[in-house]
């Protein structure tokens, strides 16, 4: 399959269950709002070294929050729910209690619930208000500033992680150009974030390593400084690969951005210097989410 | 319509009880059968249908054709459905109920939603004395649920309320809120004095600052978070969000009680 002279190679992306939850975090202004969502998610970019997968899912207008400030939604994904559970406050604790004017709001309603104010009131030292509205209840805890306004609990979602697409082209600046159209592309898609910096991976990783404890290495088929020394996936005239990483609240999310992506990478096209969209798999062997890359391309607007 | 209609046969002679004649105790019922339940009237125990024409088919929605406030405990341990009254009702009106609709066309006596846990009460008068308070000898009122009146409040509105939202769109009788443990009222016209006496927690929404006893601290006014959020899941409650800032009054101190009252700053 072509696109624009890129090559979709006949491969997969393979991903894994995650369980994930989203938090609406508002603020008195939309840069407060992003300092908080910004921090709250930050180191959060691969479960494996930070315990959880996060970052702003989109911003929100004040019509779209709770308390009618603007906010952004942010998504949180962990390999469990018991580690969810863990991370969630711990976050909101350090990240979004301590930041100016800032409240914080489920943004899932269903699935099991993961606390927020129902672990954290505790800071208030006694002097926490709970208030409940019908179904839903919500504390204020005094802080120096005022109040800290946070729901009790969140839902949570059975995701998808580690949905992904490699963008082979000639040069750093190639991959780069292709990367950031399909990182913004994607931001426009529902459900879904990209938690590395910028939403763009470099340092790609297969499973294992030479040294023992290492869960994952430097992905070498992909490295074109060792092309020629090692086994490559790398055809001559590739000089760079960058990888996008996508975790979702549901398959069809995972591959509509897989899509959106691939679309606005080979925009770019080869005369941009892209020459291939490959993906990272494991040989399907160990995750049960396959992202077929022709199949997505080939179906406008719908997943796989 | 829908349901069951009751229209009453004359004035009732003595005071009626209505408890426990719910929708969802109605609802599997045949119209025969209905006829014949037995209700409280004064001293003796009568079939409905010696009271009232019934008309209709159960299907969970209950109507009182022409109310009377020698009728007491209307939708009182109401579990869900809809039960309108179109007139007044005595005392104990939805007392003890915990989930369903009670719409109230007219006035209400005494103990209105007493000890609620669950559901709405809508009345369209005026409310007697301890609208979502607890029974005599109980200790907590209200817990859950909404009791929304569009009239005035008597005496001792919300006492020992424990939890849920009171909304009263006039005034409020003397001792608003004693001994309050939890939940929230609101009032649109005056309070009455002593409100808030005794209060351990909750909060009274006010349009100014009422007489409050010597227990309350003025803490000052704020800019609340909650006041919007409140505003937004209360469409009822949706003036908070011009208020700007709160005046934060709490108490009732000499209680140790955190209790507080909120009103335009």
């Amino acid at each position: 399959m072509i696109i624009n002279g890129v090559e979709i190679r006949d491969t997969f992306a393979e991903a894994f269950p995650m369980v994930g939850t989203r938090l609406i975090v508002t603020a008195d202004t939309p840069e407060w709002a992003l300092i908080a969502g910004r921090t709250t998610t930050g180191f959060a970019t691969s479960v494996i070294g930070c315990g959880c997968e996060a970052a702003i899912e989109r911003t929100l207008s004040a019509e779209e929050t709770p308390d009618g400030r603007p906010g952004v939604s942010l998504l949180i994904f962990a390999m469990d729910f018991g580690s969810l559970k863990k991370v969630v406050p711990l976050r909101l604790g350090q990240c979004v209690l301590t930041c100016p004017t800032t409240a914080c709001y489920a943004g899932i309603e269903t699935g099991k619930r993961v606390p927020l104010a129902k672990t954290i009131r505790y800071f208030a030292d006694g002097h926490q208000i709970s208030k409940k509205i019908g179904n839903k209840r919500f504390w204020r805890l005094p802080v120096m500033e005022g109040e800290f306004v946070c729901d009790e609990d969140t839902g949570s979602v059975e995701g998808v992680g580690g949905g992904n697409f490699l963008i082979l082209a000639r040069s750093r600046g190639a991959a780069l150009k292709a990367a950031e159209a399909a990182v913004a592309a994607m931001g426009k898609v529902e459900g879904i974030i990209l938690p590395f910096p910028g939403g763009v991976v470099r340092s790609g990783s297969k499973v294992g390593s030479k040294y023992k404890g290492l869960f994952a290495s430097s992905n070498d088929a992909y490295c074109p400084t060792l092309r020629g020394t090692r086994p490559s996936a790398l055809p001559p005239e590739v000089g760079s690969v960058l990888e996008i990483v996508i975790d979702g609240v549901s398959f069809a999310a995972v591959a509509e951005a897989t899509r959106v992506g691939i679309q606005a990478a080979c925009a770019v096209g080869q005369e941009g210097g892209v020459v291939a969209i490959d993906a990272g798999n494991y040989g399907g062997n160990l995750g049960p989410f396959h992202f077929k890359l022709r199949e997505i391309m080939g179906t406008e607007g719908g997943a796989a | 319509m829908s349901g069951v209609s009751l229209k009453p046969r004359a004035p009732f002679e003595a005071r009626v009880d209505f408890s426990g004649i719910t929708p969802a105790v109605t609802g599997p019922l045949t119209l025969r059968e209905l006829e014949h339940l037995a209700v409280p009237h004064g001293t003796r125990s009568v079939p409905l249908a010696e009271l009232f024409f019934i008309e209709g088919a159960p299907d969970g929605v209950l109507l009182i054709e022409i109310g009377d406030a020698r009728l007491d405990g209307v939708g009182a341990g109401m579990l869900e459905g809809e039960l309108i009254v179109d007139g007044p009702v005595g005392a104990w009106a939805g007392r003890g109920m915990a989930g369903g609709i009670l719409r109230i066309a007219g006035t209400a006596g005494d103990f209105l939603g007493a000890e609620l846990s669950g559901g709405r009460i809508e009345l369209a008068g005026d409310a007697g004395a301890h609208a979502g308070a607890a029974s005599s000898g109980s200790r907590r009122g209200m817990s859950g649920g909404v009791i929304k009146i569009s009239g005035h409040a008597g005496a001792r509105a919300a006492e020992r309320q424990r939890g849920g939202l009171i909304l009263i769109d006039g005034d409020a009788g003397e001792g608003l809120a004693t001994d309050m443990i939890a939940g929230t009222v609101s009032v649109g016209g005056a309070i009455g004095p002593l409100a808030g006496r005794g209060m351990k927690r909750g909060t009274i929404l006010a349009t100014s600052v009422p007489a409050l006893p010597a227990g309350f601290v003025d803490t000052g006014a704020h800019e609340l978070v909650a006041l919007a959020l409140l505003a937004r899941r209360v469409p009822e409650l949706a003036r908070l969000k011009d208020w700007g800032s709160a005046r934060r009054l709490v108490g009732d101190t000499l209680l140790g009680g955190q209790g507080e009252v909120l009103a335009p700053g």
